[in-house]
């Protein structure tokens, strides 16, 4: 074993002996832009993670990902691909490939330039180039597109062909910087499924810079949430929603009632399963979804309800949160729903920790995305 | 539109300024017949001074050209200290009036011992069509940067970046996008520093003198022959000269949009 090695294992009790290969690790980044900063950013991310970085606009999101692309050398701290110290190392040794928002496709290229452009790069033979090119356009069902220019192309199409451009060199680590933000809503919504498939399929370790909840819950294995140029927790979706470390946190990322399950349509609506019971939605949307519904649109009832709504669950009451006018309740139903009441009726209720009680939401009420 | 007074005066003056120019044209055009004009075209002189005029405009211009692109790139991207007086700097010449950058020329090489030095490498800029080259580079590399500044400022450094994540140094990056990118601007620039070259006179009277059928360009000519006298000579490099400052002004137009730089 070479000697760097061990006084590595020395000094980084972090490092445990896993089976999962640990592909980005930075410590301690620091970058000052004037306008823009990171501000002692220490983050690590697992091969074939798909990691989500959520923060408002002017977070130092961009910087903190262009700063692992190798576009900005650290004022301090160190960057680390797989294991080595890449700190110093140029971008285009990093194979750390990147897309932006605004896909800056090259528009003196055609689309068949662009998605080759990087294997021109690496010197790949012309066959070979194409043949790889031709298989990710499929991929990406852009096929149709290879020989037009992209200043004639759609918003999702550019996407779609910035994404090819990145992943056909087989990066180590893709970098997606708010990909979906400059879309319309049901363009977002096709590509966030895409971004699923293509991580699934290929397997790299993922990026994705956000400012939107939906998209980190719906994409995140983990999620780092920043403010201000500092990271200010990282967990799974679950840990960030459901106990955020901060009020910044709770402010911003602002849901509860955020639920991931798996869907199947019939008779125009979705019926979620999540772990142990089964939620009606009047939006139609199959497969893996997540759902979320607003506290004060669920009816609590120490008695059976009588109603038309089409989720009736019954569970008990695990925590009482007292916000003033508001009282929040945590029924615990096999999954913790969060109930806004007035404090009047809280009080008119009897209701208090250990209480059981029913509640019930209408399929509308149910968002599922 | 046009219903008060002010509008008809502010119209009127617009007409009035577009007469004028035109009748500047006209008196050259008019002065002359096409067939003294061809006979002078063909003479000897004046073929040397369009040789002479379109050899070193064009070496001017590409050395503007070679120049201006990685300092106008500097200037566009990076953020250091001095920039700013470095970028006042750079715009001196288009303040400067070209006979006194002639003046600062001739004694740089004529006085120096930079001159002296230059000139034992052969490098004779004095009262030589080398010296032409330099005085348009001189008052032209301005106009150059400028527009080269303006044009990379208006491409997102952000296609370098994505170049350079799939495989490319930042030289390779910058010339397999912000440069191909910066097409019209280069065209714009190179074609106004081009014209521009053709029709200098002061810088290139001071260093390169106005010698016939040596340092003569049009200008040069144009000046030597209204100094003694032989009009058709004179009228005919004025023409060659309105014709090219025409076709420069028609392709600049239609590269479009720098001219807001002016």
């Amino acid at each position: 074993m070479p000697f760097g090695s061990e006084i590595d294992h020395i000094h980084s009790p972090l490092i445990k002996m896993e089976s999962v290969i640990q592909m980005i690790r930075i410590e301690n980044i620091s970058k000052d832009l004037g306008e823009f900063k990171l501000d002692d950013a220490t983050l690590q991310i697992d091969e074939g993670e798909y990691f989500i970085i959520l923060g408002p606009t002017g977070a130092g999101k961009t910087i903190l990902i262009e700063t692992i692309a190798g576009i900005y050398r650290p004022d301090g701290g160190r960057v680390f691909l797989n294991g080595a110290d890449v700190t110093n190392i140029l971008p285009k040794d990093r194979q750390i490939s990147m897309v932006y928002q605004d896909y800056m496709l090259f528009p003196h290229l055609t689309v068949a330039g662009n998605v080759g452009f990087g294997l021109r790069q690496k010197k790949v033979g012309r066959s070979e180039i194409k043949a790889k090119v031709d298989e990710i356009a499929d991929l990406l069902g852009v096929s149709h597109l290879l020989r037009r220019y992209p200043g004639t192309l759609s918003g999702g199409e550019k996407q779609r062909i910035a994404i090819a451009r990145a992943v056909v060199t087989e990066p180590k680590v893709l970098l997606l910087d708010e990909p979906l933000s400059a879309l319309d809503s049901r363009t977002t919504e096709r590509l966030r499924a895409e971004l699923a498939r293509i991580h699934k399929l290929t397997g790299t370790t993922t990026i994705h810079v956000t400012h939107s909840f939906e998209e980190a819950f719906a994409l995140g294995d983990r999620i780092a949430v920043m403010c201000g140029g500092r990271i200010i927790q990282v967990g799974t979706p679950d840990e960030v929603f459901r106990r955020p470390n901060s009020k910044f946190i709770a402010d911003f990322v602002g849901v509860e009632n955020l639920f991931r399950g798996s869907s199947v349509v019939h008779d125009d609506i979705s019926e979620v399963r999540i772990d142990d019971i089964s939620v009606v939605s009047s939006t139609v949307k199959s497969g893996d979804v997540s759902v979320s519904i607003r506290p004060e649109d669920i009816l609590i009832s120490k008695r059976e309800i009588e109603t038309s709504a089409r989720n009736s669950f019954s569970g008990e009451i695990t925590e009482v949160k007292d916000m003033g006018g508001i009282v929040r309740v945590v029924v615990d139903v096999g999954i913790p729903f969060v109930v806004a009441l007035t404090k009047r009726s809280y009080e008119d209720m009897e209701l208090a920790p250990g209480t059981r009680v029913c509640i019930v939401f209408k399929a509308s009420a149910t968002h599922v995305f | 539109m046009l219903n008060s007074k002010f509008g008809i005066l502010t119209v009127s003056i617009a007409l009035l300024l577009a007469i004028f120019i035109l009748s500047l044209i006209a008196c050259i055009l008019t002065h002359t017949s096409p067939h003294i004009l061809l006979t002078s075209i063909a003479s000897q002189e004046i073929g040397f001074a369009i040789k002479l005029s379109l050899f070193t405009s064009a070496i001017s211009t590409l050395l503007c050209i070679a120049v201006s692109i990685p300092a106008s790139y500097s200037l566009a991207r990076y953020n250091f200290f001095g920039k700013t007086l470095l970028s006042t700097i750079l715009d001196l010449p288009l303040a400067l009036p070209p006979l006194v950058a002639g003046v600062g020329l001739l004694l740089l090489f004529g006085t120096t011992s930079f001159g002296a030095w230059l000139s034992d490498f052969g490098l004779k800029f004095v009262f030589t069509p080398l010296g032409i080259i330099i005085a348009q580079f001189a008052v032209n590399i301005s106009f150059m940067l400028r527009i080269m500044r303006s044009t990379f400022e208006g491409i997102s450094p952000r296609y370098e970046n994505v170049a350079q994540t799939l495989g490319c140094t930042p030289m390779q990056a910058f010339l397999q996008t912000t440069l191909p990118m910066s097409k019209n601007g280069l065209m714009a620039g190179g074609i106004i520093t081009w014209s521009k070259g053709i029709g200098e006179f002061g810088a290139a009277l001071m260093v390169a003198g106005a010698t016939r059928m040596k340092t003569e360009t049009l200008p040069i000519s144009l000046y030597l022959n209204m100094s003694c006298g032989d009009l058709d000579l004179a009228m005919a490099a004025a023409v060659i000269l309105i014709i090219i400052s025409f076709v420069s002004l028609y392709i600049f137009e239609r590269r479009g949009g720098v001219t807001r730089l002016y």
